[in-house]
């Protein structure tokens, strides 16, 4: 009788979950965001689900969008397994949510491209749209690229291309070693790095180039270091992030290598704090973002907003990007005047967008963003140290210098197929 | 020349740390024949203790706390934990250990958070004491080799020449004579394994200011120390020691010569065909393999002898 009971509830339930809900004018426009929640990454993407759900909240208090409709993220847990971005994809799709967003590792990038083209394919009128905050794979915006996927971070290539093209105007650069993970984002960073350091940076002499077994597997660093030494090297360039990246300076610092590192993640926040003050400041651990707060030319709206993000979540903000990205969506939802994911897609090809210094384009070509960046390094003699959850890291970046808008424009392989307008 | 001097050098400094990590765990199958799962994951505790009371009482009491409160830790989880499973055998006490594993990462992702912990190396240890080749090397790096040849001297000596190290070595082999003899096996057993956990919290205490400490990473050094104590022979605190110090001295030494087997092969006059399939593998240096070496000699003793270097059974 219980069990009849029971049956008979769960088969409404089921029939309910089947009918497709009401779409009304003033429901909220929901985004899902794929992240790893729990697992080893989980800080990673919860930091990004909290810089989503400011900037969603920030554009409802404004009123919204279309006149009224608000944004809602929705959080889907992939605990840094690709396997699970599909799933919770597909999850996403049967709740009939139009925009997912996902930054956090391109292997999940790449399974939800994989999965949409085929979606979107089968499914006209339906169609999904992937808006990429931070996947950096070059790929996705030459050979992989699609109507449906915009990316808001610049590609491994141009951020190489950007730091050689700094990296020629230092005079300290002369004999460069490379050092990178041996897998698939480590090596295409090598493969642009071998690329641009000729075009970009001829001066340079390329004295080593090394690939490491990734994920902290090495632990110890110091016979790297030895060969650093022993190769007159006076800069490393390398891709490594996490452990690789922190093992590497740390024990670079502990030997007395002064050298330069170039790089794109060897500095970001949860690492600086593995290093410490001494570290992290021992010889320049440079980086290239799209802002960071010490910059001295930071616009007064840029640092009100970062003001309101400490004020809320008592830390500093590091990945302006997600705010480009949501001030490029709103606009564009408001110019298509629909929530149709075509129409938005169109107005946001071309589109333009405030960033921290000069304007963000998004370029229709390959729906590939393009904005200035910044090179600096860590230092202690910051006026707004970088803060974490109230922790105080004393140290935060400092400005070296500005790699123009134009100098990220790369020639992009993509031909994209266009739904009808 | 002076390479060979080098890898010398950092191959034992590097061994002996590996020899810290794995003592504790060839001592605990030594002396109980548990596979202990969780060691990286005491180690891991050891070196949020050391973070968390440096903070309040600085580096050199952490020091001493940190490892005597993992080992008492480890003790209550012997007492509590393992002797009940015990008596199912060993495949019980290797699921229990594996399970122990996640519930202290996740432990310490609640209390600690998911990200790295600013624990760093202390500001007296922290000076050039000499330079090798170029190479600075601190006081600290010295000192932890200092610690580490002591941990394997006093084990040395309490387990062959005191009267506790008989009292261990009798209850292990012949538990219920030793019993009869009114000795306290239980606690015996219970000491061994905290002991154990102990050394893994003071190898934590030690190396989590240069590693890196966060939650993963229990997770990237569980390996590393089970292919240390298998070459090694399980069991044999000797055998750790060799096959530390050999591990290390070979990983130094593969990463510092760039020497593939395609060049070996144009010496010998073979030549391989740019586009073959085989290129990619012949034009791997040494030192891009070297992190796997240890796992190929693993491999490679469990064929040739599967109780490893100095150890008395099989595995």
């Amino acid at each position: 009788m219980r069990i009849r009971v029971v049956l008979a509830s769960l088969l409404g339930l089921a029939l309910g979950s089947f009918l497709p809900p009401a779409l009304a004018a003033d429901d909220p426009i929901r985004i899902a965001l794929i992240e790893p929640y729990s697992g080893p990454l989980a800080a990673v993407g919860r930091d990004a689900l909290e810089q989503f759900e400011f900037y969603a909240d920030r554009i409802n208090e404004a009123g919204g969008v279309l006149g009224g409709r608000k944004i809602e993220i929705v959080a889907f847990d992939n605990a840094m397994n690709a396997e699970k971005t599909t799933q919770q994809l597909r999850k996403a799709i049967d709740q009939n949510i139009r925009y997912v967003s996902q930054g956090v590792g391109s292997n999940h990038a790449l399974n939800i491209i994989k999965a949409l083209q085929k979606y979107n394919r089968r499914n006209p009128g339906k169609e999904v749209m992937f808006f990429n905050h931070s996947a950096v794979t070059t790929s996705f915006t030459n050979k992989l690229c699609m109507f449906w996927h915009f990316r808001f971070d610049h590609n491994v290539d141009q951020k190489v291309a950007a730091l050689t093209t700094f990296m020629n105007q230092d005079p300290d650069v002369k004999r460069v070693y490379m050092i990178n993970q041996n897998y698939a984002y480590g090596q295409s960073f090598q493969k642009a790095a071998h690329r641009y350091l000729k075009e970009r940076t001829p001066k340079a002499k390329l004295v080593g180039d090394e690939l490491i077994v990734p994920f902290g597997k090495v632990l110890d660093f110091t016979p790297y270091i030895a060969k650093i030494k022993a190769s007159g090297a006076d800069t490393v360039l390398t891709g490594n992030w996490g452990p690789d990246a922190t093992r590497l300076i740390t024990a670079g610092a502990n030997a007395g290598l002064k050298v330069k590192y170039y790089s794109i993640y060897a500095g970001i926040p949860a690492a600086m704090n593995t290093m410490g003050t001494k570290v992290s400041t021992f010889t320049p651990v440079m980086q290239i973002t799209e802002s960071h707060e010490n910059d001295p030319d930071e616009p007064e709206w840029l640092i009100g907003i970062e003001n309101d993000f400490m004020k809320k979540y008592n830390k500093s903000t590091y990945a302006d990007r997600v705010r480009i990205m949501f001030e490029m969506i709103v606009k564009a939802f408001n110019s298509a005047g629909s929530a149709d994911p075509a129409a938005v897609g169109y107005a946001l090809e071309g589109a333009n967008g405030r960033s921290a210094k000069g304007e963000a384009w998004m370029r229709p070509d390959d729906h590939q963003i393009h904005f200035p960046m910044v090179v600096s390094h860590i230092s202690e003699d910051v006026k707004r140290p970088f803060i974490y959850n109230g922790e105080n890291y004393k140290m935060a970046y400092k400005t070296d210098g500005w790699i123009a808008r134009e100098d990220m424009v790369l020639p992009s392989s993509c031909k994209m197929k266009r739904p009808k307008k | 020349m002076d390479i060979l001097i080098f890898s010398l050098f950092n191959g034992i400094l590097y061994g002996m740390l590996l020899f810290m990590l794995s003592s504790g765990l060839t001592l605990i199958f030594g002396m109980m024949g548990v596979l202990n799962f969780a060691h990286a994951s005491f180690f891991m505790l050891g070196a949020y203790f050391a973070y968390q009371i440096s903070k309040f009482v600085g580096f050199w009491p952490a020091l001493i706390i940190a490892p005597v409160v993992v080992g008492v830790i480890g003790a209550i989880v012997e007492r509590y934990g393992l002797r009940r499973v015990h008596k199912f055998g060993h495949v019980a006490e290797l699921l229990f250990t594996f399970g122990l594993a996640y519930v202290i990462e996740e432990a310490v992702q609640m209390i600690w958070g998911k990200v790295p912990v600013s624990y760093h190396i202390p500001e007296v240890m922290n000076f050039t004491l000499f330079s090798l080749y170029g190479l600075e090397y601190s006081a600290y790096r010295v000192f932890m080799l200092l610690v580490a040849v002591s941990m394997f001297v006093a084990l040395f000596f309490l387990l062959t020449r005191t009267r506790v190290g008989l009292i261990i070595q009798g209850a292990l082999t012949y538990p219920n004579i030793v019993a009869s003899l009114g000795h306290n096996v239980p606690l015996v057993f219970m000491m061994v394994f905290g002991l154990g956990c102990a050394l893994a919290g003071l190898a934590g205490v030690l190396a989590g200011n240069i590693l890196g400490t966060e939650p993963g990473m229990a997770i990237q050094l569980g390996p590393i120390v089970f292919v240390v104590i298998v070459i090694g022979g399980l069991g044999s605190l000797n055998g750790a020691l060799v096959a530390s110090l050999f591990i290390g001295i070979m990983q130094t030494t593969a990463v510092s010569y760039d020497v593939s087997m395609n060049g070996f092969l144009n010496v010998i006059g073979v030549q391989v065909d740019f586009d073959s399939a085989w290129r990619m593998l012949v034009d791997l240096t040494v030192a891009q393999i070297s992190p796997i070496l240890p796992y190929l000699l693993l491999t490679l003793m469990l064929i040739v002898r599967p109780r490893g270097l100095f150890g008395v059974r099989d595995v």
